[in-house]
Order: C-alpha cells, then sequence, then structure tokens
C-alpha cells in the first residue's frame, strides 16, 4: 500500500471512528463492515439511489448510528455507484432492482429512504409502511394528490412513521426565523401581510445517460418508461413529477403555509412552457395564494419558479407593517429590515442574540441623492443563524431522532401532503386561468 | 461543446520562464465545455476562496507546439476501485458535466498520477473535477517527481492546502481555492519539465469525495 493509499485508508477509519465516539456504540470494525446490530442502531435502504438518494446518503453517513443495508434502484449505473459509495465508508449493502423484492428479501431493516421519481412516492412509501417499516420520502410528496393522500392512510394504519423531506422545516435558520424572529420578537409586527418568494434557475440542458449503462427499451418498458430520455428527464413529464413548480417551488410553497400557520384559501396563476421544447410541464410559473389572517384579513402570497434566468436566485420574503425578513437555504440571504416608522427599538433583540447589526459600512458609494417619492430606507439588520451540516442533514437527524427517542417529525406526513394539495392546485390555477377556491376536502385526509 | 475560439497570435519573447533562448508564444486554446449545474447548491465558505472573475478568463501565452500531453499519458490513481466511471475518463477529452464523463474516486485525500512516457516541458494544466455543481475541491496540490513513486527530486508546485488538512506536511498552501465552474481550473506551470505528475484532492463541500471530469496538460 502506498503512503497516499495508507493516508486515505487512515482517514476513512479515523471518519468512522469518530462516529462511533459520537455515541452509535459501534467499535470501528463493526463501523467497517460486521454484522451484528447494535439495539441504538438504525438499519436502512435506500430506494431510489440516484442523484438526489445519493444527496441523502451523503449525510446519512455523517449520522452515528445508521447503517445502509441495502440499496434499490431500477437502473444498474445507479445501483453501482450508489452501492459503492456507502462501500466507501464501509456500509456493505445488498442491490435490488425492484423495491418489492428488497422489501421482502432484508428483514433486518428499521426505516427506508426513498428518493425515487415522484409518481413512486406513494407504492415505494406505502409497501415499506405496510412491511413495519418507517419512511424518510423526498418531497414533493407525490404528482398526485390522491396518491399523497393514501400515503397519510397508509402511515396512521402503519403506526409507523412517514417524514416528507421538506428539509427547510429542520434547518436551524429557518426554526430561528419561524419561532424567534417571528414568534417570539414579532420582528414584522402582529401579522405576515406580505411574502414573495422565488427560485429562478438558469436554463438546463437534457439529463443524458453513459452509452454502456442504457437500459434496453423491454426493460424501460418493464419499469414505466418509454425511453431512456424519458426516464432520464422524468422530471418534465405529468406521469412521473410534478414539474419545476414541485421540483423546486414546493419547498419554498411549504414555507409559506408553515410561516403564515395555515392552507391557503385560494390561489391563481399565470405560466405556461414558454422555453423548452418537447416537455410537459410548465417551464414558467407565477402564482398568487391568499390566506385567511388572524384578524380576518387576507395575506398574499406571490411566488415563482423560472427556469431560463438565474436572477436573484432563491429566497423567501415575509412582510409585515415593521418589517421585512430576507432569507433563504443559501447564505446569500440572510437579512431582517426594521420600518422606519417602527417604534420599538430592536437593540434588545440583538443583545439577545436573536439578530446582529451589520458592520458599519460607509464606501462613499451609497446614493447621495434623496428620492423624496421613496419611503425612508429601513434599518437593516442580519440574522445570525449559519449552518455547518449540509442542509438535509437536519431533516434526517430528526427523522432518526424520532424514530429512536420519540421527538416529534418535522414535516410528517399530513404537512407533506397540505404541501402537495397547495402546490398542485397552484398548478391547475395556472393552467386552467382560473383562481381556485380552496374546500376542506382538499387537505381532507 | 463550446469552442473558445481565438486566433493564434505569435509572439516572440524571452520572458517565458524555463525557456533558455527566445522562442515563439502563442495563445493557449482551451475549449470549454457547456456550462450546467444541477440540484440544490451547497452552501461553500472558505477563508482562501478566490472570486469569480465575472468575466471570461484571460488567455495566457505557451510555447508554439504546446499541446495536451495528457491525452497520451498512462493515468494510475490512488483508487483502485472508483465509486463510479473509470481512470480513462480523466485523459479521453471528455469534459462534458454529464454522468459517464467524471471519474469519481473514493473519500478523503486521493490522487491521480500521470506518466508521460519521458520528460515533458508542462506550461499549464486545465482541471475540470466536478462542473454540473458549483462547489470546492479541498486541498488541490500539484507535484512533480523524477520516479513514479514520487521519492525522488519530489516538487510541490501548486497547493491551496492552506490549512494542510491532507496531512502531507507541505505547510501553508499559498493557492487559492476555487469554485468548479465549466472553464475549470487553469494552474499555469511556466515550462517546468517533469515525466511524472499528480495531482492531489481531499473531498469537496459537497460530499466526501473526489472527482475528475478531465485534465489537460498542456506541454510539449
Amino acid at each position: 500500500m502506498s503512503d497516499q493509499l495508507e493516508k486515505a485508508e487512515y482517514n476513512r477509519r479515523e471518519f468512522l471512528a469518530a462516529s462511533a465516539a459520537a455515541g452509535l456504540g459501534l467499535s470501528v470494525a463493526e463501523a467497517l463492515g460486521q454484522e451484528s446490530k447494535n439495539k441504538d442502531e438504525i438499519n436502512i435502504a435506500i430506494i431510489g439511489a440516484g442523484t438526489q438518494g445519493r444527496v441523502l446518503m451523503n449525510s446519512i453517513l455523517k449520522i452515528p448510528g445508521v447503517r445502509i443495508k441495502a440499496v434499490g434502484d431500477i437502473w444498474e449505473y445507479s445501483q453501482r455507484y450508489t452501492s459503492r459509495y456507502v462501500k466507501k465508508f464501509g456500509h456493505e449493502n445488498n442491490v435490488y432492482a425492484d423495491y418489492k423484492e428488497l422489501l421482502a428479501k432484508e428483514k433486518d431493516l428499521d426505516a427506508v429512504v426513498t428518493a425515487a421519481p415522484d409518481w413512486m412516492h406513494a407504492p415505494i412509501s406505502i409497501a415499506a409502511l405496510e412491511a413495519g417499516l418507517h419512511v424518510y420520502c423526498e418531497k414533493m410528496m407525490s404528482n398526485n394528490a390522491e396518491a399523497a393522500r393514501s400515503m397519510v392512510k397508509a402511515r396512521d394504519k402503519s403506526g409507523k412513521l412517514l417524514q416528507i423531506g421538506h428539509q427547510r422545516r429542520s434547518n436551524p435558520r429557518y426554526l430561528h426565523v419561524k419561532h424567534k424572529l417571528l414568534g417570539e420578537a414579532k420582528l414584522l409586527g402582529p401579522q405576515i401581510n406580505y411574502a414573495n418568494a422565488q427560485w429562478n434557475r438558469g436554463i438546463k440542458t437534457d439529463n443524458t445517460w453513459p452509452s454502456k449503462y442504457e437500459m434496453a427499451q423491454e426493460e424501460l418498458e418493464k419499469w414505466g418508461y418509454d425511453s431512456m430520455h424519458t426516464f432520464r428527464n422524468w422530471r418534465w413529464f405529468k406521469k412521473y413529477g410534478g414539474g419545476p413548480i414541485s421540483d423546486l417551488g414546493a419547498h419554498q410553497i411549504d414555507v409559506l403555509n408553515w410561516f403564515y400557520g395555515s392552507t391557503p384559501k385560494a390561489v391563481m396563476g399565470s405560466g405556461g412552457i414558454d422555453f423548452y421544447e418537447k416537455v410537459e410541464h410548465n417551464d414558467t410559473n407565477m402564482l398568487i395564494y391568499e390566506y385567511d389572517l388572524p384578524n380576518s384579513k387576507t395575506g398574499r402570497a406571490f411566488y415563482q419558479v423560472l427556469t431560463t434566468t438565474s436572477s436573484l436566485g432563491f429566497l423567501e420574503r415575509f412582510m409585515g407593517t415593521e418589517g421585512t425578513l430576507a432569507f433563504s437555504e443559501a447564505p446569500r440571504w440572510n437579512e431582517v429590515y426594521r420600518e422606519v416608522s417602527t417604534e420599538e427599538e430592536w437593540t434588545k433583540w440583538a443583545e439577545k442574540g436573536y439578530i446582529a447589526k451589520e458592520g458599519a459600512k460607509d464606501t462613499g458609494d451609497e446614493e447621495k441623492v434623496v428620492d423624496i417619492r421613496q419611503s425612508p430606507a429601513p434599518e437593516k439588520w442580519l440574522i445570525p443563524v449559519e449552518n455547518d451540516k449540509p442542509i438535509h442533514m437536519y431533516h434526517l437527524e430528526n427523522f432518526f431522532a424520532a424514530i429512536r427517542d420519540g421527538v416529534p417529525l418535522n414535516c410528517p406526513a399530513e404537512i407533506g401532503f397540505q404541501t402537495c394539495a397547495t402546490v398542485l392546485k397552484g398548478t391547475e390555477a395556472i393552467n386552467t386561468g382560473k383562481r381556485i377556491e380552496f374546500t376542506e376536502d382538499d387537505f381532507k385526509i | 461543446m463550446t469552442v473558445f475560439k481565438i486566433a493564434l497570435v505569435a509572439a516572440c519573447a524571452t520572458a517565458y520562464s524555463g525557456v533558455a533562448q527566445a522562442e515563439d508564444l502563442v495563445d493557449l486554446k482551451i475549449d470549454l465545455p457547456k456550462p450546467r449545474f444541477e440540484g440544490t447548491p451547497v452552501p461553500v465558505k472558505l477563508p482562501h476562496l478566490k472570486k469569480p472573475l465575472g468575466h471570461p478568463r484571460p488567455l495566457i501565452k505557451v510555447p508554439a507546439g504546446t499541446h495536451n500531453i495528457a491525452l497520451k499519458a498512462k493515468v494510475t490513481s490512488s483508487d483502485m476501485e472508483p465509486v463510479i466511471g473509470e481512470i480513462e475518463l480523466i485523459n479521453d477529452g471528455d469534459k462534458e458535466a454529464t454522468d459517464g464523463s467524471y471519474v469519481e474516486l473514493g473519500p478523503f485525500v486521493q490522487w491521480i498520477q500521470f506518466d508521460f512516457g519521458a520528460p515533458k516541458s508542462i506550461s499549464a494544466i486545465a482541471v475540470w473535477h466536478y462542473h454540473m455543481q458549483a462547489r470546492v475541491y479541498h486541498d488541490v496540490i500539484v507535484q512533480i517527481a523524477d520516479d513514479a513513486a514520487f521519492k525522488k527530486n519530489l516538487k510541490t508546485v501548486y497547493n491551496n492546502d492552506h490549512d494542510d488538512s491532507a496531512e502531507l506536511n507541505l505547510g501553508a498552501g499559498k493557492d487559492l481555492a476555487y469554485v468548479e465552474v465549466n472553464e475549470g481550473e487553469l494552474i499555469e506551470l511556466k515550462g517546468i519539465k517533469t515525466q511524472f505528475l499528480r495531482m492531489y484532492s481531499n473531498g469537496n463541500t459537497a460530499n466526501e469525495m473526489n472527482h475528475y471530469t478531465e485534465v489537460e496538460i498542456h506541454g510539449k
């Protein structure tokens, strides 16, 4: 073994030893592949082991006490990739193409994590719940509201946990904003009056595939796909996914519901397929949701997903009479503005560490001309919460803590279902060109 | 593939490091792959991160006749069983950010090594680790040596391991970390001579793995 191979191997063992020391009660030897199961250990399978599956695995590998025992995916490329990926960290695993076979043969599992295409979330999750396993299911819950509803029912019947992957609900920055800045300090005033949020993403070319891993036509059809192109670009097709408003927008529409503390009462929208060719979902989505406020007034939220421009990226903004919050999963947006008309000083919240004053800045480049048509500029403060873990890790930690210690899930199935219904009605509003009033039945399990 | 078209402008210069006599210099032409980003970006916060230029990278001058000698080099790696892909993908000429175009080596410190068959004069390296997502690779280090075991006359010619976290005991690297984009990173070596060249990395800001989509080594 060369010096560097020895060093790489040393680092790998050091990483695993650190995990063991962090509380999983495993020896390094066990962590490197022995089969004995500690009582605190959680054995999982990943079903749907593509790019997003590996993103989740990357976080899970850092969580003490979780063993990845099986990998399920219909595509040999993803099977090989993810299986070998987790093996590099000492997680010996069995590989399956058919999730039903995986669930039938793997008898030592506690939970399933699925990042399969959206249309398979319901059948995989329901089968896993019926097999007596807890489930972490990537968002969006489903591209079909009825399928999402059936997942909640299966969860209730099984008595197991079903966490939906709206990971912002476990993000320390979002929790700080929700509970400290909005809940305790009420920095925006008595309520949120307006919100706007966006996910703007630049032009994206189609996903391709290595020729040596092209699936045979009959194999594709066996799994419900008509071509490799459709399989690799499933997010654009109605049978398999919900389109960009689901892939990107569901995260932030979930935050709208969460921060308004309710589901919306109406939605209207505009959008269409304005740029891409041979896709079925809208590449341009603009929605306005309306929420009932505690004072019987209406809160309004504008939301957009654009897929041909990265302008200003992705962020959420909430506005009240006394301030504005602008923040994001990305550190680029992390601010709160105090309206000059607000009587209360915010210094006390800074002293409590809830907000921070931006460093004194006078570059001499600021606008020197006062435009009397504008309101006075609000006072800018920062949200002093920096996250030091991968963004999905907090939500996965919550899931495993719920299994192990019974802590509440941050996004249980019924919440994921409400978000799913909210998003799908938004698409319906765009496609019909009509304002849609939500009914109780839309959110009823 | 987007071709970064430039005119080959010959110049007569003597300033090129390591070139003993006047030599015709030309602009280095590098073909760029298509830009591509997908997935949720991972926040990057590093103390030694290079600021994006905000415009195309300026051309550099190299001796006339310089070409990509990596294409015919023998490539080996510290990871004999990559997670996905093959070592051959490192110098196959395909630098597009697509599945099947890159090799993924295992976690933590890993290296790849080029054997050119005979000493060559190297002007620059262009490296694309993985530009499907904006991320930063840790501890990018380039070394040359007189033997394949990297024992004889070992020299470090590029090092952005600012905190010696690769534990190669090289001290704090002075080069800056950079974000992966379709331009790749251009490492100027100004005519150093070697038969053997090794490149290290130590995972990246998205995960612990080490990727190579393509490495071009421009020399003669």
